[in-house]
């Protein structure tokens, strides 16, 4: 055996990794060999060395100072979903209030009075008031040559988007 | 109920998101985090932040753990691999020794008697200057396997190592801390 070999051995049979033959051929090398005998002796004074040291005990604020860092970080991680579910809302109810465009749209293509025409007064009211509105939008939009069936649409779309993610921020804050 | 089973029922709540169950698994495994942090990164204060970040990177990972795995090996192997990184990114501007070694919070066996305290220490602030040798990833090794009696394949899950790896990484960290205490001894005389 080379003293190489016989080295790895040694680590080994520290770790109590080595059988009978193994131990067997480490000792038949050590006897004959001063230097792996030293370097043996070496070996046994660190692993007594190192068995002996204890373990350090936390500092009993430790639990304490974890639990306050994740109460910190929950609350910061509440407040950028409601935030964020805050700021979602908003944008989707000022697009919401773009809607009438498209109604005013429908209003003078006549296709507006046409589905409401059995419908109750307050619906019919309502329209009207929606078409008064959007007629003025329209009038703006025209102005800054806006293309208005796009518009519409577009802000018809974008609400119904933000509102669901709304919607899901909403309820993944109330699980939190 | 046995301690297992606890810490089974602790686990599931934290990963439903209860605080309170994640303090006492925090209460349970503080002590071996700790000593793992102070063995490799040899400063209590520097010991005490990655214990705490080890813990919270814990409560964010939860929901990958998996029970089938010891909850100590997975929360120690969190614990190596930021040690390992802090190792790294340190500078070259090292600490003194006094830092170094600045005064661990206690002993597992605080003893009353001031002669062997003073020796125990003694013992302690060699045992630290032996472990700062030692690269990163084997003082890693050499703790898991000296305070934690980790077998090689708790040690290779650990690090991410293989067993041969591991194996190789013991046989030259022992020599050369062999070496250095030769050299200390020496010294010292």
């Amino acid at each position: 055996m080379r003293c190489k070999q016989a080295g790895e051995m040694m680590s080994a049979r520290l770790d109590g990794r080595l059988d009978n033959t193994e131990v067997a051929l480490l000792k038949d090398h050590l006897a004959g060999c001063s230097a792996c005998q030293a370097e043996w002796h070496r070996l046994q004074a660190l692993d007594s060395l190192l068995a002996s040291a204890p373990m350090m005990h936390a500092p009993v604020r430790l639990r304490v100072h974890v639990m306050a860092r994740l109460n910190r970080r929950e609350q910061a991680r509440r407040a950028i979903i409601g935030g964020t579910a805050l700021a979602l809302g908003t944008v989707a109810l000022a697009l919401l209030a773009l809607a009438p465009i498209l109604l005013g749209l429908l209003d003078t293509t006549g296709i507006a009075p046409a589905l409401v025409s059995g419908g109750p007064e307050t619906i019919v009211q309502l329209l009207a008031l929606l078409g008064a509105v959007s007629r003025a939008l329209l009038v703006l939009a025209e102005k800054f040559a806006v293309p208005l069936t796009f518009l519409g649409l577009f802000s018809l779309a974008m609400a119904l988007v933000l509102n669901s993610l709304w919607i899901g921020a909403v309820r993944r804050l109330r699980a939190a | 109920m046995t301690n297992e089973t606890n810490e089974t029922e602790w686990i599931k709540l934290a990963q439903e998101g209860n605080q309170a169950a994640f303090g006492r698994l925090v209460g349970a495994y503080q002590t071996p985090v700790y000593n793992l942090a102070y063995r490799m990164l040899g400063n209590a204060g520097e010991a005490e932040d990655a214990a705490q970040e080890t813990f919270l990177r814990a409560y964010t990972h939860l929901h990958s753990y998996d029970p089938l795995r010891p909850f100590r090996s997975w929360l120690l192997s969190i614990a190596s691999h930021y040690c390992i990184d802090q190792l790294r990114r340190r500078r070259i501007t090292w600490l003194s020794f006094e830092d170094e070694i600045a005064a661990p919070e206690r002993l597992a066996s605080d003893s009353p008697n001031p002669e062997a305290m003073v020796a125990q220490r003694e013992r302690e602030e060699q045992v630290q200057q032996l472990l700062a040798v030692l690269s990163p990833t084997d003082r890693a090794a050499i703790t898991l396997r000296y305070w934690y009696d980790c077998s090689y394949e708790e040690i290779a899950e650990t690090l991410s190592l293989t067993v041969s790896a591991i194996k190789s990484r013991l046989h030259r960290a022992r020599h050369s801390l062999a070496r250095t205490m030769e050299g200390e001894t020496d010294n010292a005389l």
